[in-house]
């Protein structure tokens, strides 16, 4: 009895905990729609931080977000899956206005074999993999919009550590691409994001990213996927340094789309999921805080004026959970603690929304 | 009335009752050898019997580490040597990019990294840092006419920063808890600083570095820095995390050189008073 009324004592000195509403439909408002933002909230548990950072991306004019979400958190090997957190996420972001695109990756340790990394997925599980997509597709119908298959596919490390061929990559296309239509024929499916990288034929890292798209064409791609994720960064090079295929920087993206208009799939979308500068003292592809907002700006911009077939730019990365320590945390727009980066309020008030603090 | 026990029973039953704490006792006195077990061999013996400490960093971050050849010299060069002596060792440099240092650390190419680090709360699982031996945070550098010493004293004021820098960010903050704070946003720290000195603002807040070294370089200008910096940016010493010995040795040295005056010396050498 003592112990009763001691924990009911206990119960009462602690806080109220924060109630969050969904809130009214709010619209996002932007002269440049282009705009958007790869957010971090896969590790995110607080939900008024979820809502919060929703809030701050639509304030910020961008109706855009890219977000991931792992099937290695939610679907255990009951098969049953977790949705707490991805309904949290989704239906915030629906409610701020937000068009989201969902990145799927990382695999559950039932569906792949003892000791490999995450990012292994060999043929075995495509079909687990499939039927979570279909599931996902069919519960946000309305909601969620696109649908980004892996990540940089074209990287041994996010190929589970194995050599990483196109071929491999379009046959899990080939088998999620109907599963998901089946469910949600709306569902529009990214192909990618291809990692901008150098690596060529043979390299134990990973293969050139041009080669590798022009390889998933020749294994027949274009039938499973609607637009084309793309990662551009602008590493140490203003926004409009000329592209070449040797070099990595933003207007990649151009060489990119010659491999898909050579490949007679020029009436695809791309959808740029991650871009970006970095402004860390002392990272080598790092440049000055200024020169990287005024990049930002131009690539926006530049985007915008020059490539019709780009449907949006997503700012890696809006804000993480807790701070890195590391040059990551000199990608972000926003600060852990919330509090907005001079590059937040000048793209703020690029977008036309009363930016404050340039 | 007292119940009855034979004083068999009594002292099983006292036993008994104090088993949990004598459980507690015994785990807390064996912690010490468990907490051992899976670590890997301590690299004090090995450092002390070569007499040798291999001290990692990444030659292209001046003052810590300035690149003229055929050597490379700076802050953390001359804190490892200093180190090294007060542990009667000798120093041997081992260069890497910045972004291989750990890994370098890691595979035991060398003992510790010494080469302007910041603590870094994610690596703790593999790695353990030193006391702080710098503080990179942000300064506040105004005339030094000025009654200005810190952000509280800039209501009504001026304040340069360089644009979208950390300062920046903190700036604004400021900005929204003071009445009348205007930041003016420059391309770079020295463009800032030297609007302080051209008086077109009434001071600057930028990172502790770049700040000392433009107080150091226009030492002819009247300017000074406040006492206490705005923020807390720590610069520190890493070790693999189970060479607890060299990490106490390294402090303890540290902590000499800090008591009698070395590491002052040291800082002011590189980076001015």
């Amino acid at each position: 009895m003592r112990l009763l009324l001691f924990v009911i004592l206990l119960r009462l000195l602690l806080p109220a905990p924060i109630l969050v509403t969904i809130g009214p439909q709010q619209t996002v408002r932007s002269d440049h729609p282009i705009t958007g933002v790869h957010t971090r909230l896969t590790d995110e548990v607080e939900e008024w931080k979820i809502k919060r950072t929703l809030e701050l991306v639509r304030e910020m004019g961008s109706p855009w977000i890219v977000e991931f979400f792992p099937w290695a958190y939610y679907q255990g090997s009951d098969g049953d899956i977790a949705w707490q957190h991805p309904d949290q996420v989704i239906n915030h972001a629906h409610a701020q206005g937000l068009t989201v695109v969902a990145r799927l990756g990382l695999t559950p340790d039932w569906a792949r074999p003892p000791d490999t990394p995450l990012t292994y997925l060999d043929d075995e599980a495509y079909e687990d993999f499939a039927a979570f997509a279909a599931a996902f597709a069919e519960r946000y119908k309305g909601k969620v919009g696109y649908l980004v298959i892996g990540n940089e596919p074209n990287l041994s490390y996010e190929w589970g550590y194995r050599p990483t061929t196109a071929e491999d990559y379009v046959n899990l296309l080939k088998v999620v691409y109907p599963a998901v239509k089946e469910s949600n024929p709306d569902m529009q499916i990214l192909a990618g994001a291809l990692a901008p990288t150098l690596e060529p034929e043979g390299s134990p890292w990973g293969l050139n990213d041009l080669q590798y798209l022009a390889d998933m064409y020749e294994a027949g791609a274009a039938a499973f996927f609607d637009g084309l994720a793309v990662h551009a960064y602008g590493l140490t090079f203003p926004a409009e340094a000329e592209p070449d295929p040797d070099i990595l920087n933003f207007r990649r993206i151009e060489l990119v789309r010659e491999v898909m208009v050579e490949a007679g799939d020029g009436d695809k979308s791309i959808f740029v999921t991650e871009t970006g500068w970095n402004d860390h003292p002392r990272w080598t592809m790092a440049v000055s805080p200024g020169q990287r907002i005024q990049y930002t700006l131009d690539a926006l911009r530049y985007a915008e004026e020059n490539w019709p077939f780009v449907e949006m730019l997503a700012l890696w990365a809006f804000r993480y959970p807790a701070p890195t320590k590391s040059y990551m945390d000199y990608f972000t727009l926003v600060t852990p603690e919330f509090v907005t980066k001079p590059i937040y309020d000048a793209i703020k008030g690029y977008t036309g929304n009363d930016a404050e603090g340039i | 009335m007292m119940p009855k026990v034979s004083r068999r029973k009594s002292h099983a039953a006292f036993i008994s009752a104090w088993a949990p704490l004598y459980l507690v006792i015994i785990l807390i006195m064996i912690m010490p050898l468990l907490a051992g077990c899976g670590q890997k061999d301590d690299s004090w013996q090995r450092i002390q019997r070569e007499g040798v400490l291999r001290v990692g960093l990444d030659p292209t971050f001046p003052p810590f580490e300035v690149t003229a050849d055929p050597d490379v010299s700076g802050l953390d060069v001359d804190l490892a040597r200093a180190l090294a002596d007060e542990m009667g060792l000798e120093a041997e440099f081992v260069y890497f990019g910045y972004d291989g240092l750990y890994d370098a650390l890691a595979t035991g190419q060398v003992d510790v990294l010494i080469s302007a680090l910041v603590i870094v709360p994610g690596r703790m699982r593999d790695f353990a840092y030193s006391e702080p031996y710098f503080n990179a945070g942000e300064i506040l550098v105004s005339p030094t006419s000025s009654p200005v010493e810190d952000m509280a004293g800039l209501d009504g004021k001026k304040l340069a920063v360089e644009l979208g820098a950390q300062g920046h960010v903190e700036a604004t903050q400021w900005a929204k808890r003071l009445q009348d704070l205007t930041v003016l946003p420059y391309p770079s720290s020295d463009e800032a600083l030297d609007a302080v000195a051209l008086g077109e603002a009434d001071a600057a807040l930028v990172d502790g570095v770049s700040g000392r070294l433009y107080l150091q370089e226009r030492s002819d200008l009247a300017l000074k820095r406040a006492n206490q910096p705005v923020t807390v940016e720590p610069y520190a010493m890493v070790v693999r995390i189970e060479d607890e010995t060299l990490l106490a040795r390294l402090d303890e040295a540290l902590s000499s050189l800090s008591a009698n005056g070395e590491l002052e010396k040291l800082t002011e050498r590189w980076l001015g008073t």
